[in-house]
């Protein structure tokens, strides 16, 4: 009995088993909630199975789909995930311009410039996003009315309702698919024909001319693309026409505007907001990562005659940009999950359309679910897309 | 003289380029400035002067107004007590300091509560020469921890102040109050069990390190309205049903997802804070025998939590940021009552720019402020500088 106890005491002194007792303790708690949770669960609906019924609410931003409020509430989800995958790509390649333009500004030797990248990020990046979405849409909401509205030689009309612009509109010949898919393999084809005639220009030294003429990659690219999308655009009976905006009275009086693209308060709102304060992060990530850069280099790159332009593009952020991608995706995924605050201006995305399911429908946890998976779905995209630059970015020059 | 022209031509005018930047930002300049004057010329401030008690206060009862003034002299001793001990401000930061705090104070003092604000100013002044001249004392270590304790003990003062003694339902608790109320809350309880994660998530214990990190994904996940929505239909399904936890208020609901928010953003930052330290540190921890409490208290702890201060200031702006989007739970924090006052009355009908001007201003004024300690914090580390 004795031996017993001691052998005991020597094996409870043994890390080894310590640790596994620990971890069991812990995992009969964790086991002991998430039973609770489950159970719970269990009491209530968590089946999708409501999403086949009739959706019966409208939605006013349809984009690509063509939902109406008879279709089920799949088809409503879906356009609410468009609608929020839309302006999450705009709001980010916007977002990245104007951090790194106000980024680079912030360390401009130019004080105007400075000065308007260090107010522009003390004062919006201290204020809640939810207040400058309200604030840009109240700015949209001034514009004049309608019946008042501003028209650029029949271009562009701008009043409360919304900004039209020009948009191209696919003619009924049936071409428009196969017009894009052309311009995209195109577009392939020029990137990587441009890219090997740069990589060869490096390596052997030897320049394509012209008579005389030099033709770098870049130029053979551009013109490669372009003389493609043109002639199959006459080639194809040109799919895709412009369509200009058009402000019209009816019978009764009242204006009423149709065609070209229109850039609606909300969304206008939402965007402006989600690049304005994303931005002001992509600023402090850029101005912080060319900082944290060693003086030397960019006194190298003078030293070689450099201009100040070129100094930035081709020496500072280059290096800067390995620095600078990880915090540059956590704020895409911010972007993304911020971009459901745009239910208090009801531009209808994702949360705005589930939270409307979730009422109508009186089950809200597979619809949170839903919401989870679809969030978790697109923050994966993204990580992945810049995981992939990430790489390509930090295997330069090594 | 010369060297200024110099200085001015070369530094605006110095290449094409320059001269191009210079040119866009004075027109960007011009129509700012012509905005912001034309805005003002056309503001009426009348409306923030009339609701000035719903945007501080929301709907709380009149008669039970006189629990808010023992909380602020209370908090403005300790903030500008901790002020002097340890920031020790210099001039500028100062005179920033009390134009902020005059602006407040010229916005919402009314003639009712001006003796009030007096006496909560006199306290500001005096307990920062108090604590001014005991730290320069020998004594100061003592005053030091005090303020600490001080400090941890503030949240349940709150609490005991607002709702001891037959208090308002804190459904009734709005506006900034509201917003400061939750954020102290997410804070106070987020912070602590953040950095129990953040330990748990860096453990080498299979089990543990699994359970933490599904937590924080999960809750980084979805973003903080959907949570929040998620509180106002399925959490009382979810609470135990003795003592009538079920039926727990909104305001209380609000303060759990938002703890549990900034604990899952918390250990995110302090994990990397962990992650920076050597391992040679564990290593001498482990030969001086000491056990795991003592190593992370002792040891680790201090040493993580001091590189991540700057980030965790920022998650903490972010934190009292997010507090507006309690509007989700149909409260009526700030951002609420600045929207709702200009359509409940018909004379300031239109005059959402002005309320939305007071509120952003409001949240503005405590951000920044929080973020100037951060700088100042990074500063005294010696972090950015290389």
């Amino acid at each position: 009995m004795n031996l017993l106890f001691e052998k005991l005491c020597v094996l409870s002194r043994s890390q080894k088993i310590r640790n596994i007792s620990i971890q069991f303790v812990f995992l009969i708690f964790v086991g002991l909630f998430v039973y609770y949770l489950v159970s719970k669960t269990l009491q209530l609906d968590i089946t999708l199975s409501h999403f086949a019924s009739r959706a019966g609410f409208g939605i006013s931003h349809i984009f690509y789909t063509d939902y109406t409020s008879n279709d089920n509430r799949w088809a409503a989800y879906l356009a609410g995930v468009i609608n929020t995958v839309r302006v999450c790509l705009v709001g980010i390649v916007l977002a990245t311009l104007l951090g790194t333009i106000m980024g680079v500004a912030r360390l401009s030797k130019n004080l105007l410039f400075s000065t308007i990248s260090y107010v522009y990020v003390e004062i919006l990046r201290n204020t809640p996003l939810l207040i400058q979405i309200i604030f840009w849409q109240i700015i949209f909401l001034q514009l004049p009315r309608i019946s008042e509205a501003l028209t650029l030689g029949n271009n562009v009309v701008i009043s409360n309702r919304g900004i039209l612009l020009p948009f191209a509109a696919s003619n009924e010949n049936g071409y428009g698919g196969l017009w894009i898919a052309i311009i995209a393999i195109s577009l392939i084809l020029s990137l990587s024909i441009s890219f090997y005639i740069n990589k060869q220009e490096d390596i052997t030294g030897k320049v394509v001319k012209l008579y005389n003429f030099r033709l770098s990659g870049n130029l053979i690219g551009l013109l490669l693309f372009f003389t493609a999308t043109i002639v199959t655009y006459f080639l194809l009976q040109q799919p895709y026409n412009i369509d200009l905006p058009s402000l019209y009275q009816n019978d009764k009086g009242t204006y009423l505007q149709s065609g070209g693209f229109e850039f609606t308060p909300e969304f206008g709102a939402i965007l402006f907001a989600l690049v304005m304060y994303t931005g002001t992060f992509i600023t402090e990530i850029v101005r912080g990562s060319i900082q944290s850069l060693p003086k030397g280099q960019s006194e190298a790159a003078q030293a070689i005659g450099l201009s100040n332009y070129q100094t930035m593009t081709l020496i500072i952020l280059p290096q800067a940009l390995r620095s600078i991608i990880p915090p540059l995706t956590n704020q895409y995924l911010n972007l993304t999950k911020n971009s459901s605050l745009s239910v208090v201006i009801a531009y209808p995305e994702l949360f705005m359309v589930s939270r409307t399911i979730m009422n109508n429908s009186g089950r809200a946890l597979p619809v949170f679910f839903l919401i989870l998976l679809t969030y978790l779905t697109l923050s994966l995209a993204i990580s992945m897309v810049m995981n992939i630059i990430n790489r390509r970015v930090t295997s330069i020059g090594t | 003289m010369h060297k200024i022209i110099k200085w001015s031509f070369e530094t605006f005018f110095g290449s094409i380029f320059n001269t191009l930047i210079t040119l866009i930002s004075l027109v960007i300049f011009f129509f700012l400035i012509n905005s912001i004057i034309g805005f003002i010329a056309n503001s009426e401030w009348e409306l923030v002067r009339v609701n000035r008690r719903l945007l501080l206060i929301g709907r709380m009862p009149p008669e039970h107004e006189w629990r808010i003034w023992p909380i602020l002299w209370i908090s403005s001793y300790l903030v500008f007590s901790s002020i002097s001990a340890w920031a020790s401000p210099s001039k500028k930061d100062l005179l920033l300091i009390s134009i902020g705090i005059f602006i407040v104070c010229l916005i919402f003092t009314t003639s009712a509560t001006f003796i009030f604000v007096i006496s909560s100013l006199l306290i500001c002044i005096v307990s920062y020469g108090i604590s001014y001249f005991v730290c320069k004392n020998i004594h100061n270590n003592y005053y030091k921890k005090f303020l600490i304790t001080s400090w941890i003990l503030l949240l349940p003062i709150i609490f005991a102040i607002l709702l001891l003694g037959d208090g308002p339902k804190p459904t009734l608790w709005g506006g900034f109050l509201l917003n400061i109320i939750l954020a102290c809350v997410a804070i106070g309880f987020g912070f602590p069990l953040g950095v129990l994660f953040a330990i748990g998530r860096a453990s080498s214990l299979p089990a543990i390190k699994v359970t933490c990190t599904v937590y924080i994904e999960t809750i980084r996940g979805a973003p903080l309205v959907a949570w929040l929505l998620l509180a106002w239909f399925v959490l009382p399904k979810f609470l135990p049903e003795f003592w009538g936890i079920n039926n727990i208020s909104v305001v209380i609901r609000a303060m759990i997802i938002l703890s549990a928010f900034t604990s899952a953003y918390t250990a995110e930052v302090i994990r990397g804070g962990l992650q920076s330290i050597p391992k040679g540190q564990l290593e001498a921890a482990d030969s001086l025998n000491f056990g795991f409490i003592t190593k992370m208290l002792l040891i680790i702890l201090p040493q993580a939590i001091r590189v991540v201060i700057p980030a965790l200031i920022s998650t903490f702006i972010g934190v009292f940021k997010d507090t507006s989007l309690v509007f989700i739970l149909a409260l009526t924090d700030l951002l609420q009552v600045g929207r709702i006052i200009p359509e409940q009355s018909p004379e300031f009908f239109g005059r959402q720019l002005e309320a939305l001007c007071v509120v952003a201003f409001l949240f503005w004024i405590i951000s920044i402020s929080l973020s100037s300690l951060s700088k100042k914090v990074e500063r005294s580390l010696g972090i950015g500088i290389r």
